[in-house]
């Protein structure tokens, strides 16, 4: 199973690290529905804490047992730098609580390169690749742009040639 | 439950007797069992990442970005059992060089 969050610098309020834990728990329960144990503490906070979301430790916990029942289990986390501070530690020291216990976790980050020291500080083993468009990647994506031009007759073919040998150069450095 | 390609499980849009349309304009239902369902949801968390991922699944281009996944790096991190496993993926890049848009 997969779940996955995008941070967003113009949703920062709402994504904080129980938001964020709470929207890959719903993906991860899509597909077997609700467990039991959700349905339960559910109930509980419905009844007795006038329907308040799981606080973050709760919301670990059920993650945990959740992630304990299935087989396999990615979490991925896109543009990490985008989440406020406070917010990420909270989010890093979860995960690192779940790691620690889950074998059957991958966790795919992705990020500006200044939070690599913090990443770092959380998890022990991390596997970290610099990414960078490669020059087939820029020609892929430059033919896709020149294939919705809306008047190509108005480019000769020289100026074609060119956009496709001179933009891969410049913008590619593998 | 299947999945449709929205990310939401197909027996919402199909169990229901009963719709309304909310302010926001998008269909509630409200058979009891989906009903549930769609608060436990709610409880859990008020973010929709799905509707994000649609997006960028739609925008994506073929092959762009394969590269990665053929990597030694990547291949040790998602095929590792056992006592080798490095759990941590971590891929990082400036703006615009491709983070999100890797498949």
């Amino acid at each position: 199973m997969v779940g996955g969050v995008y941070c967003d610098f113009h949703a920062q309020q709402e994504q904080s690290a129980r938001n964020m834990l709470g929207a890959i728990l719903k993906q991860l329960v899509i597909r077997g529905g609700i467990p039991e144990q959700i349905r339960e503490a559910f109930q509980k906070a419905k009844n007795e804490f006038g329907g308040r979301s799981p606080p973050l430790p709760d919301m670990v916990d059920i993650l945990k047992r959740t992630i304990t029942s299935l087989p396999r289990v990615f979490i991925c986390i896109d543009a990490l730098d985008e989440c406020p501070q406070q917010h990420r530690r909270d989010l890093l020291g979860s995960l690192r609580e779940i790691v620690a216990v889950s074998p059957n976790i991958r966790v795919f980050l992705t990020a500006r390169p200044n939070i690599d020291h913090e990443i770092v500080r959380y998890f022990i083993q991390v596997v970290r690749i610099p990414l960078s468009p490669t020059h087939a990647d820029i020609k892929s994506y430059l033919k896709m742009r020149l294939d919705m031009d809306p008047d190509p007759d108005a480019m000769d073919a020289k100026l074609l040639t060119d956009i496709m040998r001179i933009i891969p150069e410049k913008i590619s450095e593998r | 439950m299947e999945q449709t390609s929205s990310g939401w499980p197909q027996a919402i849009g199909r169990i229901g007797t009963r719709n309304i349309t909310d302010s926001f304009n998008t269909i509630v239902n409200i058979a009891p069992e989906i009903d549930e369902q769609h608060q436990i949801r709610q409880w859990l968390s008020p973010l929709e990442p799905q509707y994000r991922h649609q997006g960028v699944r739609t925008d994506r281009l073929n092959g762009v970005g394969q590269w990665v996944l053929e990597t030694s790096d990547f291949r040790r991190w998602s095929d590792a059992e056992g006592d080798c496993v490095e759990p941590v993926l971590f891929c990082y890049g400036n703006p615009g060089v491709g983070k999100t848009y890797i498949r």
